[in-house]
């Protein structure tokens, strides 16, 4: 079971760090309207385009030992390399464009008109924030959510190869996987399949339940005026 | 009192108005695209002019020298905006309560029930914007808009959204809104009826600058140009000048009619003989006479159109070089006459409904 441990270990941190991030960075782009729009878009949703070898060779040269997070990194004695912390930044790097762009699609979609309003009722940039920004997108930040959940429980290549396959320590579901296999022990790869295949498909059904419309039905005004 | 002198500058556009409201309703009227929900929005703090001055009973919102700019959620300003845009995740009452500045939940309570009384939600209460009707969601958003006690009130085409019975029952329930709201209401809209109607001033706008800004009724006796008459919807105009004024009377000379027009002397004044002037008589007001007589024309009648409620007359009249000018008339359909194309009829201008345009 330790694979399983760590990796909602790993995958329930990379799910804060993701949304809080991906929100912040969301809020701001869907309102930025810059010359550098499409450049930090860009940068943004990279990792969802680069082959996972690739994320994990350019993660492995910048928390190595002579990468610039690596330096930063050994000035407290501490080296992200084939450690826990690395499973949640390759899954962090990967599921951050997920959140990011239906973050912000969410974002563009609310009538700035409405926050208008609600900034002459009297509401500072924060509460219009909390009360009227955060509820309107809240559907597609949901939707995010459980996409970049997804998308960091199977996240494979740049944690293996940032993080290693260390038992109980670094070695998630899907790099167990790879690893029973190998070893020729298919009943613990089954069996783990099946344990991912139930939580992805779980909260794919989440997902389309929570994006379904809600109905709601036009009361015909009872005093048949209007 | 609201006091507004602002300047913003686009490409292609400069918007450059002054005016003030005073406890009263003041309509905004204009094309769109001249300027009008800007104008709105620099008052609210939500656009922020390039230079200028908005001050409101005594607070400056904004001004440009002093490099005050006030945020907009402390001006004060109470704006319903085109489409209302109520929260649609809160239900009516929330919507109201959403701005109530009281401290305690009990005041806050007390504060959107009587909103509800009074913009006549009783029974809506807990519904959402999206099972509202069109006129039932632009009551909620005045409400909304009352609630945190604004000094000043601005509408951005209220009833632009509303089919048009329900336009007139909602402009019925806005001029009940003056019974308990005292501050100032700048009302936008680009429909001249509508900001009649509600209004006691009016602001004309024309691309981006007041092109007047006066009581309604002078605006109708004496529109500061032939742009201003038009939106007005003024149809006939004459060329002439001031030939005569006294206390009672103006007369106008047209000297391509070689004639001499009576124009009641009220409501209008500065005007001195040789002045050139236009005069502008509106559609409704012109009248078909049984003969010859004072502010009589002899016309020949071109052309009659059908309407719902009424009948229009084209009728065309030779000048002395030949032209021709172009008169128009409607008549209630109760009122109207079998005439006949082609013929010949004396026109009555009424003195007391000819308006003087000095800058024609």
């Amino acid at each position: 079971m330790s694979p399983l441990w760590v990796s909602l270990k790993t995958v329930s941190t990379t799910m804060v760090i993701t949304v809080i991030l991906g929100i912040i960075a969301a809020r701001w782009m869907a309102r930025y309207h810059g010359k550098l729009k499409p450049l930090i878009d860009g940068i943004f949703i990279l990792p969802l385009v680069l082959p996972p070898t690739v994320v994990g060779l350019v993660l492995l040269l910048t928390f190595g030992k002579n990468g610039p997070m690596g330096q930063l990194f050994s000035l407290f004695d501490t080296t992200v390399v084939f450690s826990w912390p690395a499973t949640v930044i390759s899954a962090t790097v990967v599921s951050f464009p997920l959140m990011y762009m239906t973050a912000k699609s969410a974002f563009e979609l609310v009538d700035s008109d409405i926050e208008d309003a609600a900034r002459t009722l009297g509401a500072g940039k924060w509460k219009v924030f909390r009360t009227v920004t955060m509820p309107l997108a809240c559907p597609g930040i949901i939707a995010g959510s459980i996409l970049c959940f997804a998308r960091s429980l199977g996240e494979f290549g740049a944690t293996l190869m940032l993080a290693g396959n260390i038992p109980g320590k670094t070695t998630t579901l899907p790099v167990a996987i790879y690893f029973e296999i190998q070893a020729g022990d298919m009943r613990s790869a089954l069996y783990l399949t099946a344990i991912v295949l139930f939580i992805s498909f779980t909260s794919l059904v989440c997902l389309a339940y929570l994006r379904m419309p809600r109905r709601v039905k036009k009361i015909v005004s009872d005093t048949g005026q209007e | 009192m609201l006091e507004v002198k602002i300047k913003r500058t686009l490409p292609g556009f400069n918007l450059d108005v002054d005016f003030s409201v005073d406890g009263e309703i003041l309509g905004i009227l204009g094309p769109s695209g001249s300027g009008k929900t800007m104008t709105l929005k620099c008052i609210a703090g939500l656009i922020q002019p390039d230079q200028g001055l908005i001050k409101l009973n005594d607070r400056v919102l904004f001004d440009s020298s002093m490099r005050v700019n006030l945020p907009t959620q402390v001006r004060k300003v109470g704006f319903v905006l085109q489409h209302y845009c109520l929260f649609p995740h809160l239900s009516a009452v929330k919507n109201i309560a959403y701005g109530v500045r009281k401290s305690t939940r009990s005041e806050v309570n007390d504060r959107v029930s009587e909103l509800v009384g009074k913009m006549r939600l009783n029974g809506l209460e807990q519904r959402y914007p999206r099972q509202l009707s069109a006129g039932q969601q632009q009551r909620v958003a005045i409400a909304r808009a009352l609630a945190p006690e604004p000094e000043v009130l601005l509408l951005d085409e209220p009833f632009s959204a509303l089919d048009s019975i329900t336009k007139e029952q909602m402009e019925l329930e806005l001029m009940e809104i003056q019974d308990f709201y005292k501050g100032s209401i700048i009302l936008v809209t680009h429909n001249l009826a509508e900001a009649y109607r509600l209004s006691s001033r009016l602001a004309i706008y024309e691309a981006g600058k007041v092109a007047q800004c006066d009581q309604k009724e002078r605006i109708i006796s004496s529109p500061a140009s032939r742009k201003v008459a038009r939106m007005l919807k003024i149809r006939n105009y004459l060329d002439g000048f001031i030939s005569e004024t006294n206390e009672s009377s103006i007369w106008v000379t047209i000297p391509e009619l070689d004639t001499r027009l009576r124009v009641s002397a009220n409501g209008h004044d500065s005007l001195v003989a040789n002045q050139h002037v236009t005069i502008g008589v509106f559609p409704d007001y012109v009248r078909i006479a049984e003969g010859p007589g004072q502010n009589t024309l002899l016309s020949s009648l071109d052309r009659v159109v059908n309407a719902v409620s009424t009948v229009n007359y084209h009728f065309s009249l030779k000048t002395i070089s030949g032209k021709s000018l172009h008169i128009e008339t409607v008549l209630p359909k109760s009122d109207a006459r079998l005439l006949l194309t082609g013929q010949q009829y004396y026109l009555h201008l009424p003195p007391e409904h000819v308006a003087i345009i000095t800058n024609g």
